[in-house]
């Protein structure tokens, strides 16, 4: 794994050792019913996983995006069926930087438009309708932006208070519908600088990518696994060189998604908004799902597609994820618009900008 | 699996780098302004007045020590100049072998003597430089050359014949990978570099045309050439350790993405501001998959710099970063043509290499140089071989 750093290293190692000890076949299998696995949520929260990059003074461990960031990626490598990157990247740093108290528990996050707020005695009321909210059902507290006369304010919300009608990704993970009609928030208050609801999408969408990241080293690996063990024509398949080919291809898509990733989450960090590397984390994210996911069915032939081998938990959720937070073409032309009106002069200076402006 | 030394969140070009990227910048604009060159996709040309510019730049050998003629910059400031000098589609073939591999090579393995004979002429722009590597019996299988040298008093006397060389037409000396002892079993060993003048007696450069009439390459046969002693690179026998070396950075390099760049701006400006929505998102995969394999080419250089031994010895262990190279240059080749493929099909011009425009003349030099990147510098089948070694581990 990705380890430039002796802290990353070892946060990365605890990860590792974590999922690798609370997540199998039976966990993910339940979890398909469950929508989640709480036992591995409780795990998570009691070694402070959720709060890795919070900020000391905010109840966090004070560490940074990007040290969120390995652990999003060894998350996905497992498949972990909790809503990691909704509640550490999003909510938290919502919460975080609004002053507001982060509370236990998973946190689901309402992204899009900002939901509408309007003034109730001293507090707030908020109303708005999300489709496929990530794991809603499964929470206790919705956490989004809400807008009133052009104020944006973080909102708290008790999921009970809303209607949540569910459904669900490929992958069998909870994308439920939300409704909130005048609910009253539990927590309020002004959104900090520079938290906005693009901010937001562009980080829902680095989540998704670090998560891809991890999946996509992971159906390599079940498939490098597979190929040395699988005796063909009296050879393991490995040894074959139209396998070796199409392997190596996975591996090239696969290193371009995680450096992808890894850049973006640098740059959040950094800046804040960073459209130029959300949007190629995510574009090449989902290009790297597309060819690795199949080359991996390829190469375990028949006995990749069934329910009984743990590809799918892996290949289903990179079809699942490409398309949620803004699929390749969405982040393409986003991109594309921004390069367009800059100019073909303007592009050079663009890519070779320095890591840490604007 | 691939890149794990290297930190993607936080890479940035030192200061320095960032100063002199402004310089070459300036240079390059006022060097197009002042129409001293046609850019053009493909193989580089060879302009000797714009090497010499250059090199009064210190821009040539600008890594090497200043004893040789170097600058003792760092290997990123090197990146950034060779990535301007891309981004221009710049005349750099002049210097471009000699400051890439040769005098590297030299620095690493050349005897003081052969430092001093070709490293400041090389860096003052004066000298250059070919690479004798294949064969017509040697292409990916590079160990197999058959070009020998025997023992002759006073140095060697060489056979064979290489080809594919560019520029040997218009360069001074190569460097010739031959045998030096018969193949006993380890086809690796017994393989030597020697530095070969090429206008020394029993050398013959012969023309091979690419298919649009281009002279870059060339066959060069040998025919009882004798070669001083001093003139062999390095240690007699070592030759493929001494080639296989620098792979890391030879592959790795900004050239394995970006020989159809300036085909990508182009068709930027004829896109304009009325790009359609298929127009923005071409435009917006092509700019984000740049992003990334810049950075990975820049990662891998950020991370072989800070391995670079410094006065008081290595500073970090050197990474092995041949494999991610090898991916680099994989993926970098293929991306070179999704811009010609997208150019061609979102503008819809025949493509003409006469055109006065641009974006017309660019796109026919990129289709013909299409299958030339992904061939040079090791095939994508060699290079996935590679990768795949990685990936499966040793065989069992």
């Amino acid at each position: 794994m990705n380890a430039p750093n002796e802290i990353r290293a070892m946060l990365v190692e605890s990860a590792m050792r974590l999922f690798a000890d609370h997540v199998d076949a039976k966990m993910l299998e339940a979890a398909k019913r469950d929508g989640w696995s709480a036992a591995l949520w409780a795990t998570m929260e009691s070694a402070e996983l959720p709060r890795v990059s919070v900020p000391e003074e905010a109840g966090g461990a004070g560490g940074t995006v990007s040290d969120l960031a390995a652990m999003l990626r060894v998350a996905g490598r497992y498949a972990a069926p909790v809503p990691f990157a909704e509640t550490a990247l999003l909510a938290n740093w919502l919460l975080a930087g609004a002053g507001l108290e982060l509370p236990r528990g998973p946190l689901v996050v309402l992204t899009g438009a900002p939901l509408s707020a309007q003034r109730s005695g001293t507090g707030w009321v908020v109303s708005g309708v999300r489709a496929r909210v990530p794991w809603a059902r499964i929470a206790a507290r919705l956490v989004g932006l809400a807008e009133a006369d052009g104020q944006l304010l973080v909102v708290m919300v008790d999921s009970g208070a809303c209607q949540i009608a569910p459904g669900r990704n490929l992958a069998d993970e909870p994308r439920d519908q939300v409704t909130l009609r005048q609910v009253a928030p539990l927590l309020a208050a002004p959104a900090a600088a520079g938290v906005t609801a693009r901010a937001l999408r562009q980080r829902a969408a680095l989540g998704r990518a670090l998560l891809m990241a991890g999946a996509l080293e992971r159906a390599l690996e079940i498939s490098i696994d597979y190929a040395k063990q699988r005796v063909q024509f009296g050879h393991p398949i490995a040894q074959f060189q139209a396998m070796q080919q199409e392997l190596a291809r996975a591996g090239g898509e696969v290193a371009v998604a995680v450096a992808a990733a890894f850049l973006a989450a640098g740059a959040v960090e950094r800046r804040g908004e960073a459209l130029t590397e959300v949007a190629a984390a995510k574009i090449c994210a989902a290009n790297a799902a597309r060819e690795v996911a199949l080359i991996a069915h390829q190469v375990h032939g028949a006995v990749g597609v069934t329910n009984e081998y743990p590809l799918h938990h892996s290949t289903l959720r990179l079809w699942a994820w490409r398309d949620e937070d803004g699929n390749e073409a969405e982040w393409s032309m986003a991109l594309g618009r921004e390069v367009q009106q800059q100019g073909a002069d303007a592009l050079w200076p663009l890519l070779t900008r320095d890591a840490r402006a604007g | 699996m691939f890149f794990d030394t290297v930190d993607f969140s936080d890479l940035e070009l030192p200061a320095a780098a960032r100063a002199l990227r402004k310089e070459v910048r300036a240079f390059l604009q006022e060097e197009a302004r002042a129409g001293t060159y046609t850019p053009q996709v493909g193989h580089a040309e060879f302009s000797a007045d714009f090497t010499r510019k250059v090199a009064v730049r210190g821009w040539i050998g600008m890594t090497w020590p200043k004893r040789y003629g170097g600058q003792e910059r760092s290997y990123l400031e090197r990146f950034v100049v060779t990535e301007e000098m891309l981004a221009a589609a710049a005349p750099c073939a002049a210097h471009w072998f000699a400051d890439r591999q040769i005098g590297p090579g030299l620095l690493r393995y050349g005897s003081e003597k052969l430092k001093q004979k070709y490293l400041p002429a090389i860096a003052r722009g004066k000298c250059y430089f070919a690479l004798g590597m294949s064969e017509p019996n040697s292409g990916s299988d590079l160990a197999s050359v058959k070009t020998r040298a025997e023992r002759v008093p006073g140095g060697w006397r060489v056979n064979g014949q290489k080809v594919w060389t560019s520029w040997a037409h218009k360069a001074h000396a190569f460097f010739v990978l031959c045998r030096t002892s018969p193949d006993t079993g380890n086809r690796h060993e017994g393989l030597s570099q020697l530095v070969v003048e090429l206008n020394a007696p029993g050398v013959t450069v012969r023309p091979i045309l690419l298919m649009n009439g281009f002279h870059h390459f060339n066959e060069v046969f040998l025919d009882n050439v004798f070669v001083p002693d001093d003139m062999v690179v390095g240690e007699v026998g070592q030759g493929w350790k001494q080639i296989t070396s620098e792979l890391a950075l030879e592959r790795s390099g900004p050239e394995r993405y970006m020989i159809t760049f300036p085909l990508l701006v182009e068709l930027i400006r004829r896109l304009g501001k009325t790009a359609d929505a298929r127009a923005l998102e071409h435009i917006g995969k092509l700019t984000a998959r740049f992003w990334a394999l810049r950075r990975m080419s820049l990662g891998i250089a950020l991370t072989l710099e800070r391995s670079i031994p410094g006065e008081g010895g290595a500073k970090h262990a050197t990474p092995d970063l041949a494999t991610e190279a090898a991916l680099l240059k994989d993926v970098g080749t293929f991306y070179e043509r999704e811009i010609t493929d997208a150019a061609r099909l979102l503008v819809g011009v025949e493509p003409d290499p006469d055109a006065p425009d641009a974006f017309v003349r660019h796109l026919a030099d990129a289709i013909v140089f299409s299958p030339i990147s992904t061939i040079r510098g090791g095939t994508t089948q060699v290079l996935r071989t590679l990768i795949a070694r990685r990936l499966l581990g040793p065989r069992t």
